[in-house]
């Protein structure tokens, strides 16, 4: 048992592991086929477990209509949404225009999918204005450096805040919108940097710990 | 007899010559036939060679001649390439004769002679070819100088491109990666002897605080494992965090409710919990639900949770994991229903978003370090010296690159600069 829960993944992750890592260093053709099968066994790995999404989502909204579970009504919906883009698909023979026009599917899309995806990307706009807000309470230096360099931002962004710069800080000779170049060209660059550093030398080592099988949490402990 | 003797002795000669000759011409079946040109005309192409392109999966044909003292942008050259033994020229390309030389092929010293007395010109035959009939037979080149509406054709040359089996332009990142080996199988023995030192990280030690206060407000812990998949390192580090923080959700008795976007991670994610919850000895606490299948559209994925977090205002949440555009979406909703947030990312354009909306955020390497660092597992915590040595490596590379690249500039030493920037330049 051991074996096969254990042992057998363990050698299956360190060999893909070493010869993808290898396949960048060998260009040959071998190389780019073997990159190029292990993409297709994603896909079909990736097919089979669409299938097993989609089971844990009826199941669990059903379960939660079945027993009359706090908020039941939105679980129909789900249901509803499935019908709404799966007919319509099936009618269409998943295409969305015709030589008449739009078929029911590029309808479904057009009314339903994309209307409600553009509602939820359009109330980020109002998110962005309440973080905004948040982020400017100035409760340490810290918060006051950020909020001097968006202060910076904002003012230089808006036709008003240009003139109010000028009119104040013109005699500097330093126009604000050289200010934001330097700010969004060092200082935020040189941050960025950093963390990126930072995130690909974790990333490099994370990968190590999976391919030599000293992080194995993923399945499971003896 | 003598005569006879001589006579065949002086057969033998000529005959050895032959052969040499023949021999000769037939190693080098890609040097041009030299052609006779009028007086007054541009000199002829001289060495032009063909020459498969090296460290390549194929299909790339290199073209190589000497640079002329007549080569000037008011001179064309033009490339043309055939795959039929007479006839058949394509034009593959046309550039004023003073460019294209050995210096702008992109590939570093110990790789490649950067020579600027030759011009050397890439031609990618599946561009006129097609991918698969690109190695293997044999292509004709030529090169056409144009000047004043006049044309000079070279001799042609010949040859097959092939699949090369080692990136020898990579030979730097390979040796750093070798060195990052080394250091990490050091690091991963020496845990063994010895406990290592690990900085504390705000954000995972309330951890222990969030799962407290969703356990006494009797209130769901949510944990958002983001829109990547389970290729992502991002994804796979939030599965290490996901069984860490589930074993303690086991063991405090309270819900915990993990909403997918993608079902590869969801399957992984059952099992972590499962086993975690197995771990803790609550395996009856273990519900089939607590991993659920969303979407896998963004804003579906991003509406579907919010609305969850709305109606069940949970006491805590974690979003760890791959983020994008919905990060706010999710960490401000989160923020309004008043929930304790543990936020992580390898995503540095989300990262201001989870910091103002979140009360403790993991950035980038935190994220990577957070399994480790929860389970004091002295191996996996041995493995994060490996991060610090990196940074190291980078700090002192960068430290000295820029002082050495400086002073190199300063100095017009542009063959030393160009080694330094070789050394530490991705290929």
């Amino acid at each position: 048992m051991k074996l096969i829960k254990k042992y057998i993944p363990l050698a299956i992750v360190f060999t893909f592991g070493v010869l993808t890592l290898a396949s960048y260093y060998v260009p040959h053709k071998v190389s780019v086929d073997y990159t190029e099968l292990v993409s297709q066994w994603e896909n079909i790995v990736y097919a089979f477990a669409f299938l097993l999404g989609l089971i844990s989502l009826f199941y669990s909204h059903y379960n939660k209509i079945a027993r009359k579970a706090d908020g039941w009504g939105y679980s129909i919906f789900v249901f509803v949404g499935f019908l709404a883009m799966v007919i319509p698909a099936y009618i269409s023979g998943g295409k969305q225009g015709s030589e008449t026009g739009i078929t029911l599917l590029g309808w479904s899309f057009r009314y339903i999918y994309n209307a409600l995806s553009s509602t939820m990307f359009a109330v980020l706009a109002f998110y962005i204005v309440s973080t905004a807000y948040r982020s400017f309470r100035i409760k340490s230096k810290q918060a006051f450096v950020l909020f001097v360099a968006a202060f910076i931002l904002i003012l230089g962004k808006v036709p008003l805040g240009q003139i109010i710069w000028d009119s104040v800080l013109g005699w500097t000779k330093c126009g604000v919108s050289d200010v934001i170049e330097w700010i969004m060209s060092v200082p935020a660059v040189a941050g960025k940097r950093g963390i990126m550093i930072g995130i690909s030398i974790g990333a490099i080592v994370t990968s190590f710990k999976i391919i030599f099988g000293i992080e194995k949490q993923y399945l499971g402990k003896d | 007899m003598y005569d006879s003797m001589i006579k065949n002795q002086f057969g033998f000669v000529l005959f050895s010559v032959l052969f040499a000759a023949i021999n000769v011409s037939a190693a080098k079946p890609s040097q041009a036939v030299k052609k006779q040109t009028p007086a007054g005309a541009i000199p002829p192409i001289e060495n032009l060679t063909f020459a498969d392109m090296p460290y390549d999966v194929g299909g790339t044909a290199l073209l190589k001649w000497d640079v002329r003292p007549t080569d000037n942008p008011d001179v064309m050259y033009q490339i043309y390439v055939s795959s039929l033994e007479t006839g058949g020229w394509i034009k593959a390309d046309e550039f004023p004769a003073d460019t294209r030389t050995g210096k702008d092929i992109e590939l570093p010293f110990w790789a490649w002679n950067a020579s600027v007395k030759e011009h050397v010109v890439k031609v990618e035959l599946p561009n006129y070819f097609g991918e698969a009939r690109t190695t293997g037979p044999v292509f004709n080149f030529k090169v056409v100088t144009i000047k004043d509406k006049k044309s000079f054709d070279s001799g042609i040359v010949s040859g097959k491109t092939a699949s090369n089996w080692f990136r020898l332009d990579r030979l730097n990142n390979l040796l750093l990666l070798v060195t990052i080996i080394t250091v990490f199988f050091w690091a991963v023995s020496h845990a063994k002897r010895k406990g290592l030192f690990i900085r504390r990280i705000a954000g995972l030690d309330a951890i222990d605080e969030a799962l407290g206060r969703a356990t006494e407000m009797g209130k769901p812990v949510y944990y958002v494992p983001g829109i990547g998949g389970m290729s992502g390192i991002s994804t796979i580090a939030s599965t290490f965090i996901l069984g860490e923080v589930s074993k303690k959700v086991a063991q405090y008795d309270t819900q915990i409710k993990v909403p997918h976007y993608d079902p590869i991670v969801m399957t992984v994610c059952k099992e972590v919990v499962k086993q975690s919850f197995l771990e803790a000895g609550r395996p009856d606490s273990y519900r089939d639900d607590i991993n659920q299948f969303i979407s896998q559209d963004q804003f579906s994925y991003a509406a579907s949770v919010d609305g969850m977090i709305s109606r069940e205002k949970p006491a805590a949440i974690f979003f760890m994991g791959y983020f994008m555009a919905e990060s706010l979406l999710l960490a401000e909703v989160g923020a309004t229903s008043g929930a304790i947030q543990i936020a992580g990312t390898d995503q540095e354009s989300q990262l201001p978003f989870f910091f103002t909306a979140c009360d403790y955020t993991l950035i980038g390497e935190e994220l990577y370090a957070a399994g480790a660092y929860l389970s004091k597992e002295p191996m996996l915590m041995s493995a994060l010296k490996v991060q610090d040595f990196g940074k190291l490596v980078v700090m002192v590379s960068v430290f000295f690159g820029i002082i050495l690249v400086a002073v190199g500039a300063r100095l017009h030493w542009d063959p030393f600069v160009q080694v330094i920037l070789n050394l530490f330049g991705a290929y």
